[in-house]
């Protein structure tokens, strides 16, 4: 505005005037913190992102899905920043009980698919009059008879499938006494993964995710995350304010991954609940430090084309079981380990796939991560259904981050009461018609 | 007495030579637990019986460690001085139960009478401490600094 004035320079005469960065400094560590979000965000490939955000190495808690600490899945759900909410979510409740229903709910995509199917699938029931039940999928109006008739012989089948599994496993075959403490091993391992395997090949014609899965058994699953902040105790770098980190190294009993993802149960920025905040040290759970390879892993490497999850399913092992607890009169603990593998485990898998699409807790989701999970102890099925809606754990991140990761999980059922004499006594449908559910799931657009 | 074998009748009760202590925790513990001080050879089981069986208290969970008292110290004739060690039972209790450690040294009510008295001396001890400073426009300096 001065008229005499010289113009100013296009380019600034001096270097912008910025924190130091090796100085011993608050501002300076910001810098450095800054320095490396930024490398992380630049890296070419999603691995050379995975080998930068665990490349340094120090101790960290170590977070075991299948733990007998009392109420771990409050403890859990504080780590994670998950809200629990009781049952299954409102779309598979909607499509469980197809006489129940009314036509109204039909709108989720998934009942016309059956129907539209059934014509061309003549091996399954036998029922030629299917064929003449294919529907527009637009009339809508009376889904009940045709849907009820799609479902209703496929679980006389299916039935039978998991029956046969389980006497051939439990009753048909001559095995040796199990071993101490390998009970699992012996009898509800092979009869769930026999189970698993027959049910997703039988039901692969029905949906065609699950014909372009891959099944795992035995995989590995790791995630390593931060969360919260607390200062150093002993050692020399005692007083300063370092993450809290952590580490959950899985091995679920089968896994099922699929090229494509499935569909979110809830918009990205609800709120069903409250995350439960608990301010004591997560090593008075108890949970134990150790320093080894900060892994973040799905079961595959970052190249396979089966990225996304579908279902995991967890066995629980032989000093977690059922009888023990009731006879140290702790049978309120037996949901919540259930719950706690349930949580974290689906949280570790659900993170590590969005870590696998190049997200991180500096650059949090953009849609919903959605995965299922079924554990058992052989007898009693618990289903949990995560939705992992941000990633951004850590200190800074959280404190403007309204998103809350959910999980959605029923208590344990049993599949069925005893085996005698080459019968399956007390065969629960339930338990039987969740599974399918879970397995038949799938995007909307296939 | 005579000799007994199982199923018989208890004509003796043994009552265990252990004792517990309840402390208060140096770090903060969660609401259900409570922290213990227990002789050496107590083990977790010996822990939950004791509890359970003579003052019906639930337990759900425990856990022990063993304390090293330090042997740093030197008496006057310069030998190490060693503190005793002792085991810690971190004992979580059952059944929803909590447990606060009590403040044993509550801050006990003054009337007005020790409170004025209170008041009174602070301020003459103020004075006494004014008058021995000297001159503040001194700047600290002694006043038999000068001409």
């Amino acid at each position: 505005p001065v008229p005499g004035a010289p113009s100013p320079p296009a380019s600034p005469l001096y270097p912008p005037v910025v924190a130091s960065i090796t100085a011993k400094s608050r501002a300076a560590k910001s810098r450095r913190l800054q320095r490396f979000n930024q490398r992380v965000h630049e890296a070419a490939t999603v691995e050379e992102k995975l080998r930068l955000y665990g490349k340094l190495q120090r101790p960290k808690y170590m977070v075991y899905p299948q733990t007998f600490a009392l109420n771990a899945d409050r403890w859990y759900r504080s780590f994670t920043k998950t809200v629990l909410v009781p049952g299954m979510p409102p779309r598979a409740a909607a499509a469980k009980p197809p006489v129940a229903t009314a036509g109204a709910t039909s709108e989720t995509g998934r009942t016309p698919e059956p129907r539209a199917e059934a014509p061309g699938h003549a091996e399954l029931a036998g029922h030629a009059e299917l064929a003449g039940h294919a529907e527009a999928p637009g009339a809508a109006k009376a889904p009940e008879p045709s849907v009820a008739a799609a479902l209703c012989p496929d679980i006389g089948e299916l039935r039978s499938l998991a029956c046969d599994a389980l006497l051939q496993e439990s009753f048909y075959q001559n095995k040796k006494r199990p071993f101490l403490y390998r009970d699992q091993d012996h009898t509800p391992g092979p009869f769930l993964t026999q189970l698993v395997s027959t049910l997703a090949a039988s039901l692969s014609g029905r949906n065609p995710l699950l014909a372009a899965s891959s099944l795992d058994l035995n995989p590995e699953v790791n995630y390593y995350w931060h969360h919260g902040e607390e200062v150093v105790v002993h050692g020399h770098r005692k007083g300063r304010v370092d993450p809290v980190r952590f580490q959950i190294d899985d091995n679920p009993h089968l896994q099922i991954r699929v090229p494509k993802q499935l569909p979110e149960v809830v918009p990205l920025e609800s709120d069903l609940g409250d995350v439960p905040v608990i301010d004591h040290k997560p090593s008075k759970l108890p949970l134990f430090k150790k320093q080894y390879e900060n892994k973040v892993f799905i079961g595959t490497k970052v190249a396979d084309p089966c990225c996304y999850g579908h279902t995991q399913f967890h066995l629980l092992p032989d000093r977690l079981k059922r009888e023990r607890f009731i006879k140290e009169r702790l049978e309120d603990q037996i949901e919540v380990v259930y719950r706690s593998n349930g949580i974290a485990s689906l949280f570790a898998w659900t993170a590590a796939q969005a870590m696998y699409q190049g997200f991180w807790n500096e650059a949090d989701v953009t849609r919903p991560f959605v995965s299922q999970a079924v554990v058992t102890d052989g007898k009693y099925f618990a289903f949990f259904c995560y939705q992992l809606n941000t990633l951004a754990l850590n200190a800074e991140t959280i404190k403007n981050n309204p998103r809350k990761n959910i999980c959605w999980g029923t208590d344990s059922k049993p599949l069925y009461d005893v085996v005698e004499d080459g019968n399956v006594k007390g065969f629960n449908d339930e338990v039987l018609l969740q599974l399918v559910h879970f397995l038949l799931n799938r995007p909307k657009e296939l | 007495y005579p000799l007994f074998q199982r199923g018989g009748p208890q004509l003796r009760i043994f009552r265990p030579n252990f004792f517990m202590v309840a402390v208060r925790p140096g770090v903060p513990q969660p609401e259900d637990t409570v922290q213990f001080r227990v002789s050496m050879e107590m083990t977790k089981l010996d822990i939950r019986n004791y509890l359970e069986r003579i003052y019906n208290v639930p337990v759900a969970a425990v856990r022990t460690r063993i304390q090293y008292g330090a042997n740093n110290k030197r008496n006057h004739r310069n030998q190490r001085v060693k503190k005793p060690d002792y085991k810690v039972a971190y004992v979580q209790l059952g059944q929803g139960q909590t447990f606060q450690f009590p403040n044993l040294f509550p801050e006990k009510e003054q009337d007005a009478e020790t409170r004025s008295f209170d008041d009174f001396r602070d301020k003459y001890m103020e004075k006494e401490k004014q008058k021995e400073e000297g001159d503040p426009r001194r700047g600290g300096v002694p006043d038999w600094f000068g001409l």
